[in-house]
């Protein structure tokens, strides 16, 4: 707790009082006219198609990394028996290169002369290159496949904690796989679903890096615009404003959602 | 040095006398280490001096050498003099190590450890992905982050010198600088190259794959041709794109005019659409046939033809910019003589032209010009005539509500 | 009847196991490619590999790297563990404003959190950038992810579990070195995994407060992708990847990797068998 007190909240603090400043003829950061014009300017119409766009990605991420991750989790959980740690743990390896790198065979595999166009052409299945790359696709697959440990990782730890007794219980109360799923797997495991869907919507709204590389010129997202203000519009005061509201507005999605879940389940 | 060989006693006290005057050792220094040292020692780097062409610095081995006056440098020197007599400025030992921060791949393939051969000096060479990172690392202490030399973009002095993150150059050190061309002795962003050395130039125009684009393409209406929708980039640079759709609409690039730029705002959204991207590696994606015709640097077109051999080059007839990049040495350079040392060295007629045929940018330097190879030095879209070269435009730094103005326009027309 | 194979399920996961290998297929296959750039295909040699051995620079960046991943991984392991713990069980008066902390380090983008590192570090302290310095940058962010982990799996467990070993006679810190560890033990594990792969990849946070001397592994391979990322950065990337499979391997055999019900099955099997 002291630790993020001390080395992250007083960084912040900078920031955030950096926020209200502005920049003055040379460039140089000035606080000699506090006041709110930096967020004002943030909430500007123009961001909407970024701010969106980010949205967008980030929501379907994490339901795709999800989607994908609990089967996979309840799969090593439930069917890896003494290899579950192991199974676990290839989940991971890929992770373990360069993120970089990973990125870049992305490319290799998507790009108009890449692996996937070329065996598809070799099948026969197309003439054409689909133009997989620099678009909302490459940019949501992308994404996901660099999600994916963060949402399988909390999946495992909570569907791993799950009592066989209780799911034997449901089962002779449900007769059906479905219902068992429903009403006894789901809400017991729904912490884990939870923490999986925080450590992957959060860091996607953030994440600047993924659709700028595998994206173009139609894939805006707001955490560019704010890098964007900070390299080479040298205007920190602004970029800092507006990611703060872009902080505010993540949090804020996110505890909405988190009280939604709990009305639900423990209601 | 045939000469030498039939009337060798002559000679080579002539040549000991020039050397000498040029390093600025006295004959009683040299005396001295003579006597501490003896006499192979202390000559071996004088009669090394005589058979390189030009002068070079001081290797290490001279003892009783004084720092020069300049305050920077004060702290280089490990020894101190005799200060009895009043002598010429000697030039300093330099230091150990040099940290250099710069692009990846910007210097020939052999410079670095050419130059640690020669000096003895451990050149330690980290680089950064793009320019912001740049000035952010340099400016986050006000006086370069560590590092002794980086290499700037040319509008960058002004602003770097007016707040002290650079130094003025000890032009005594760089001897080398006469080989720069007259046209570079005085350039208008740093006049008698104070604070800086002029390092490449390059234009920024239009490369193309005629295997995909069949037409010629000599104009900037060329990245706006419906044609190609998709397989398009432009540079992901705010200004270099303004001024693009500029000139295609007769504005000048670095207006600040509201009423321009909003019309090159309005050029630029027409355009979004038929892009692929705005890209940050042009090399790679157009490389990687993700583009089939993009806005590009000169020398990076030099790059991509490495990979695709047909790939060619326009410099547009409505205009484009060109620029240089400079070195700069760090105010808070703890390494300065061989910060200098590093930029004599670069300027020497021989490795600026190997610089500039490994990474097919043109150099300033009049007295390389021989030894570029000769596809660089006849490609007139690299190596544009003088008048051409003299009608492009150069980008200005644009600071505080200047930068705004674009700022806030690349942001909407990104977003 | 508790685990009915299921093939439908066990395909699936096949499947992803083969898309989360599959740009790792590419990065090995590219890593001996001859083209310098790397783009394209255009032919093979494994030229490469002993000029990677020969590239001081890379070897330092990827020992810095791992240098600092591992001072995250452990310092941000105890903390986070703690911190999710203290979380999980809602015992102290802050525990709203402390959920809302722990999720900030992760909300924040990263551009901010690096400069305004950078900003605290250099006026602050008067640093240029270190290896310390990106490490303690390293460890404020991963702490979150641990936190978060650890809580999940703290939340459903029995809280009453600590205080019956205490009454059963045993310390403070033996109740929880032997019941409360070993049920979160899991959970640890996994946020540190998590800290590892965050540690190791970062780029943003890190380049700015890298300082000279201190260049990461994604800092480096970031800086070169102006004039395209050689096939060096995928042969050491392979080299990585081959050592820590060699390495599970290896653990795989020596049983390590057993977890009570995987003994149990052998067990039950030996039992059979001799039977």
């Amino acid at each position: 707790m002291v630790w993020l007190l001390g080395f992250f909240l007083a960084p912040l603090l900078i920031i955030f009082v950096v926020s209200f400043g502005s920049n003055d003829a040379t460039g140089h950061i000035t606080l000699a006219n506090p006041g709110l014009q930096n967020y004002v300017e943030a909430t500007k119409p123009e961001f909407l198609p970024a701010f969106l766009n980010s949205v967008r990605y980030s929501l379907l991420t994490t339901v795709f990394s999800i989607g994908i991750g609990y089967p996979i989790a309840y799969w090593i959980s439930r069917h890896g028996g003494r290899h579950k740690v192991l199974l676990l743990i290839l989940v991971m390896l890929p992770f373990w290169t360069s993120y970089l790198i990973r990125t870049y065979a992305w490319m290799i595999i998507l790009r108009d002369n890449g692996v996937a166009n070329s065996i598809l052409q070799a099948v026969g299945i197309t003439d054409e290159p689909i133009p997989f790359l620099n678009t909302d696709f490459s940019v949501i697959l992308g994404m996901t496949y660099g999600f994916l440990p963060f949402a399988i990782l909390p999946l495992f730890v909570s569907i791993d904690r799950l009592d066989d007794a209780l799911v034997q219980a449901g089962r002779d109360l449900y007769a059906s796989g479905r219902g068992v799923f429903m009403h006894v797997v789901l809400p017991l495991t729904m912490p884990g679903i939870v923490a999986a869907a925080i450590l992957t919507f959060i860091p996607a709204m953030g994440d600047y890096v993924t659709p700028d590389l595998l994206g173009g010129a139609q894939t805006s997202t707001i955490a560019k615009v704010v890098q964007v203000l900070f390299t080479s519009g040298r205007d920190w005061p602004y970029g800092s404003a507006l990611g703060f509201m872009l902080m505010v507005i993540t949090l804020a999605g996110t505890f909405l959602a988190l009280r939604a879940l709990r009305q639900e389940t423990f209601g | 040095m045939t000469n030498d060989d039939r009337r060798p006693s002559i000679d080579i006290e002539r040549e000991l006398v020039r050397v000498m005057a040029e390093r600025r050792i006295t004959r009683r220094q040299l005396l001295e280490a003579i006597a501490a040292v003896g006499a192979t020692a202390a000559l071996a780097p004088i009669v090394a001096a005589c058979s390189t062409a030009g002068a070079s610095a001081t290797p290490a081995t001279t003892p009783g050498a004084t720092p020069t006056a300049a305050a920077s440098l004060a702290a280089a020197s490990a020894t101190a003099a005799p200060t009895a007599t009043p002598e010429p400025t000697p030039v300093p030992t330099p230091e150990k190590d040099l940290f250099i921060y710069n692009w990846d791949a910007y210097i020939g393939e052999n410079t670095q450890s050419q130059f640690e051969k020669k000096y003895g000096i451990k050149v330690h060479y980290e680089k950064f992905p793009d320019a912001s990172t740049q000035m952010t690392k340099i400016r986050s202490d006000g006086k370069g982050g560590g590092y002794d030399l980086t290499y700037p973009a040319s509008t960058d002095v002004a602003p770097l010198a007016r707040d002290g993150v650079i130094q003025p150059l000890s032009l005594s050190l760089i001897p080398n600088i006469k080989n720069l061309g007259t046209d570079w002795q005085n350039p208008p962003y740093d006049p008698g190259n104070k604070n800086s050395v002029p390092n490449y130039w390059w234009t920024t125009g239009i490369a193309w794959d005629p295997a995909k684009v069949k037409e010629d393409v000599t104009s900037w209406a060329a990245l706006w041709n419906e044609k190609y929708t998709g397989k398009l980039g432009m540079l992901d640079d705010q200004q270099e794109c303004f001024a693009a759709a500029g000139f295609r609409l007769g504005i000048k690039p670095n207006t600040t005019d509201d009423a321009e730029l909003d019309k090159c705002l309005n050029m630029l959204k027409q355009q979004k659409p038929l892009l692929r991207k705005y890209t940050s590696d042009d090399i790679g994606d157009f490389t990687s046939g993700q583009l089939w015709m993009t806005h590009a640097w000169s020398g990076d077109w030099v790059q991509m033809t490495y990979d695709k051999p047909d790939a060619k080059y326009v410099i547009p007839s409505e205009g484009a910019i060109r620029g240089n990049d400079v070195m700069v040495v760090l105010s808070g350079a703890k390494n300065p003589v061989a910060a200098h040392l590093w930029i004599d060295f670069n300027l020497d007629a021989k490795v600026s032209a190997a610089n500039s045929n490994y990474i097919g940018y043109m150099g300033p330097n009049a007295a390389a010009q021989q030894y570029i190879s000769k596809d660089l030095l006849d490609n007139p879209q690299l190596n544009p005539d003088k008048g051409v070269y003299d009608a492009l435009t150069e980008l200005v730094t644009l600071e505080g509500a200047d930068l705004d103005k674009y700022t806030s326009r690349w942001t909407e027309l990104t977003s | 009847m508790t685990r009915g194979r299921n093939p439908l399920l066990t395909a699936f996961a096949i499947l992803i196991y083969a898309f989360l290998f599959a740009p790792i297929v590419v990065l090995i296959i590219f890593s001996f490619n001859v083209s310098r750039r790397n783009f394209v295909w255009l032919g093979f040699t494994t030229d490469w590999y002993p000029k990677l051995f020969a590239n001081g620079d890379l070897l330092d960046a990827l020992w810095i790297t791992v240098q600092v991943a591992a001072i995250a991984v452990i310092v941000s392991t105890v903390l986070g563990s703690f911190l999710g713990l203290a979380l999980a069980r809602n015992r102290f008066r802050g525990a709203g404003s402390a959920e809302v902390l722990i999720l900030l380090p992760m909300v924040t983008p990263e551009i901010i959190m690096g400069i305004s590192l950078l900003i605290f570090f250099t006026q602050l302290f008067d640093q240029n950038g270190s290896l310390g310095q990106i490490a303690i940058a390293h460890i404020t962010f991963c702490i979150s992810y641990v936190a978060i982990v650890v809580r999940a799996r703290a939340r459903g467990m029995d809280p009453h579990l600590e205080e019956a070993a205490r009454d059963l006679g045993a310390s403070s810190t033996g109740a929880f070195w032997h019941v409360t560890l070993p049920l979160i033990a899991p959970a640890v594990g996994a946020g540190a995994m998590l800290a590892f792969a965050l540690s190791f990849d970062d780029l943003v946070i890190t380049s700015f407060n890298a300082g000279v001397g201190s260049t990461t592994l994604p800092i480096y391979i970031y800086s070169s992708i102006k004039f395209g990322v050689t096939p060096q950065i995928n042969a050491i990337s392979t080299i990585i990847v081959a050592v820590v499979a060699i390495a599970l391997l290896i653990g795989w055999r020596l049983g390590t990797f057993r977890s009570d019900e995987g003994r149990r099955i052998d067990d039950a099997e030996a039992e059979a068998a001799a039977a």
